[in-house]
């Protein structure tokens, strides 16, 4: 008898066609679930329906047929028995969070339930041991960083012990290390939780734990299959739009490098670790022209902080930053950003304009690009939404409007925090069509991320941040192979596919 | 003395009640501004965080309030000296309330507060408004600085420039500030009910509250 059942699911939002229809499977009780779907293909409404928050917190327009927990429909279920029983983590996990402590966050769901103090003590306590969050005791959740935030929001997932957890691109902004105490914490809890369905548009890094696919295409999803042969299916993923788990590694030419664009030297920032020591210290580093600079870093190593240094919103003590030979940094923030346009993760914290046309005329009066607003925008797909308020935009279009902006802006320099849009095929053309302008009209990207197949796959040269300094500078070829990078302990890329399917 | 920061919200909060009615009381304008000049400089000895910020406000409140005073009171026909006492003695009154309420605002967090409620077996809705009341506003103005950072990244000149041009751009803050005001109120909404919060129900808490609540978790003492 199956454990949790859908029986011909539609969802959507009030368009002629649903968003995805006939949505049918079953699972057994300990049956772990893996479903993929390129960007916009509805993976996150199926999601927030499987967890019973659509339609029980938010109407769904289309919402038709039925899901079942241990044969008990979830819409007979209040929320509060429902939501005890299923544990979330939502793609943007800022939707879960507000201005509390790290242990708050986790004990939150336990002390509304009356649960006494002394349980609640032990069960955050040994969360935040098994998740390793220990040394973000204390920490409002809201100043961690976006990988921090996710692993948290886990634990309180895992907190009440739910019977199923469904978990929406929880490995989004974690590094290797991260990764594996998801998968880690994920086998622990499977001693109490009976199902877990999680989506990614990776299937790899939670190969491990997951032992069925199905992937969202065509406004549906298709039949459930065993994971590790799907694997080997390059078809099967290129058709849902997917880059290909066993793709060939693809090393980026190296080019011809142009003149230096940005020279950081003896760099010491005023920002100090717990330790009284500088977050950055003694930081030497260039770019030059025709370069896609691939930063990486364990989580606290300094990268941030790096970027807004150069940015000129973290204060230095000492060193010195030049732009094209000239010193800048006395510059303020806004005389750098006409040489440095900045692309964050989340694109909302940088959009003040009403209109997307607005957005990308202020990107064009920096005065460096001489192309039309229309241009810009179609190319990055993006024509006949100008007149739209970027904050009615999805997170994919705010992360093209964002690759849209700094192209506009003509910048010498293009630092990109985390492109969350490359991880399907279509926002991997965008992010690529962006390089090749960057890089083919002699200016520099610095590409600072955690998902190291995109940092090989693109980048012309890797730095290693850790623990403030930059111990390995060079090409990613002899970089996976360094001290630096043994010294984190994380798979090189592509090695997690040959471990995952071996 | 950051230790006061601990302090249970709701005796932070007396204490706020009791100063500032001693400020209200104050004889006369001496005391009044010698009161005010006190409270000043107990957030400084307290390390109250962003202190530069609030003496900023608190800096254009008492001129704001000094020349409409002024003003009122020259045209009633009060003589200079007598409506300068009588706006300093209103100024100093204002400048302490502000001070001594910035103090239980800024050291309170919300989840301090959570728990100083859970652990006075408070209705679930008291707890409720009394933590967003004092913990949205710092939130909100960090997210405004944070946009302010964002504006200065994205090429806008907001600090070297004149009153006029900053008030404008300040402005151009509210459109994203409003959006995270909402889904701020969307995050909170979303997450009480995904995490069980019953208006019916009290709540506990996992911290050790008494006159002083229990910022973190200690690893050092393994004990319950």
């Amino acid at each position: 008898m199956s454990f949790y059942s859908t029986q011909k699911l539609t969802l959507g939002f009030g368009a002629s066609e649903p968003l995805l229809s006939d949505v049918t499977f079953e699972l057994k009780s300990s049956h772990h679930l893996l479903i993929c779907g390129a960007t916009g293909s509805g993976k996150t409404t199926l999601m927030m329906a499987l967890a019973g928050i659509i339609p029980k917190i938010m109407p769904n327009k289309n919402y038709a047929g039925q899901i079942a927990l241990a044969g008990t429909p979830l819409s007979s279920l209040s929320s509060d028995a429902l939501f005890s029983q299923i544990g979330f983590v939502a793609q943007t996990v800022e939707d879960q969070l507000w201005d509390l402590s790290v242990e708050d966050i986790i004990a939150f769901p336990l002390e509304n339930r009356g649960v006494e103090r002394s349980e609640i003590r032990v069960r955050v306590r040994d969360l935040m041991e098994r998740l390793k969050l220990t040394e973000l005791a204390g920490r409002r959740v809201l100043t961690l960083s976006g990988g921090e935030r996710r692993m948290v929001v886990l634990a309180a997932a895992l907190a009440p012990e739910p019977k199923i957890l469904v978990l929406d691109e929880p490995t989004t902004g974690l590094d290797p290390a991260a990764r594996q105490r998801l998968c880690t914490a994920l086998a622990h809890a499977a001693n109490t939780v009976d199902v877990v369905i999680v989506a990614e548009q990776d299937p790899i890094h939670l190969a491990s734990i997951t032992e069925h696919l199905a992937i969202i295409s065509n406004g549906t999803l298709s039949q459930l299959q065993p994971l590790h042969t799907a694997l080997n299916d390059t078809a099967l993923w290129n058709d849902a739009g997917l880059l290909a788990p066993h793709r060939p590694a693809r090393h980026s030419a190296l080019q011809a490098t142009g003149q230096e664009l940005l020279t950081i030297s003896k760099l010491r920032t005023k920002l100090t670790r717990a330790s009284g020591c500088p977050v950055l210290d003694e930081l030497d580093l260039t770019l030059c022209g025709g370069e896609v600079l691939g930063v990486i870093g364990r989580n606290g190593a300094g990268k941030t902080t790096l970027m807004r240094s150069i940015l000129g919103l973290s204060a230095i003590s000492s060193g010195n930053i030049a732009l094209e030979g000239e010193a800048a940094e006395k510059w303020t923030t806004a005389r750098r950003a006409r040489s440095i346009a900045y692309v964050p993760q989340n694109m909302r914290q940088i959009l003040f304009h009403m209109t997307l046309e607005e957005e990308v005329d202020f990107a064009l009066a920096m005065g460096n690009n001489t192309e039309s607003r229309d241009t810009i925008l179609a190319r990055y797909q993006l024509d006949h939404m100008g007149s739209l308020n970027p904050f009615a935009l999805s997170a994919r279009q705010q992360g093209q409007l964002g690759l849209a902006c700094a192209d506009a802006s003509g910048a010498i320099i293009a630092i990109i925090d985390e492109p969350l849009l490359a991880r399907d095929l279509e926002g991997r053309a965008l992010l690529e069509t962006f390089l090749n302008r960057m890089t083919q009209t002699g200016r520099a990207v610095m590409l600072v991320s955690h998902d190291l197949e995109l940092v090989d796959d693109v980048s012309t040269r890797l730095a290693i941040v850790d623990d403030g300094h930059i111990p390995f500078d060079g090409t990613c070829r002899e970089g996976w192979k360094s001290a630096a990078f043994g010294a984190l302990n994380w798979p090189a890329p592509y090695k997690a596919v040959e471990e995952a399917t071996s | 003395m950051t230790r006061l920061h601990d302090l249970n919200f709701f005796i932070k909060l007396a204490f706020a009640f009791g100063l500032m009615t001693v400020a209200w009381f104050a004889p006369n304008w001496q005391l009044g501004v010698s009161f005010a000049i006190l409270c000043l400089l107990g957030l400084w000895v307290t390390k109250v965080p962003k202190l530069k910020s609030y003496m900023k406000g608190a800096g254009l409140l008492t001129l704001m309030v000094i020349a409409s005073w002024m003003v009122n009171l020259l045209l009633q026909g009060t003589s200079v000296i007598e409506a300068l006492t009588i706006s300093a003695k209103m100024a100093s009154r204002l400048v302490a309330t502000t001070a001594l309420f910035y103090f239980v605002m800024e050291t309170s967090s919300p989840g301090a507060i959570l728990a100083a409620c859970s652990a006075a077996r408070l209705p679930a809705i008291v707890t409720l408004v009394l933590s967003l009341t004092f913990g949205i506003i710092p939130m909100l103005r960090d997210e405004f600085e944070r946009i302010a950072d964002a504006q200065r990244a994205r090429g806008m000149e907001i600090d070297n420039v004149s009153i006029v041009k900053k008030l404008r751009f300040a402005l151009a803050r509210g459109v994203p500030l409003l959006v995270q005001a909402i889904r701020t109120a969307h995050a909170i909404s979303f997450s009480l009910t995904l995490y069980g919060f019953d208006l019916s129900r009290k709540r506990t808490t996992w911290r050790d509250v008494g006159l002083l609540v229990e910022p973190r978790m200690s690893w050092k003492d393994k004990t319950q």
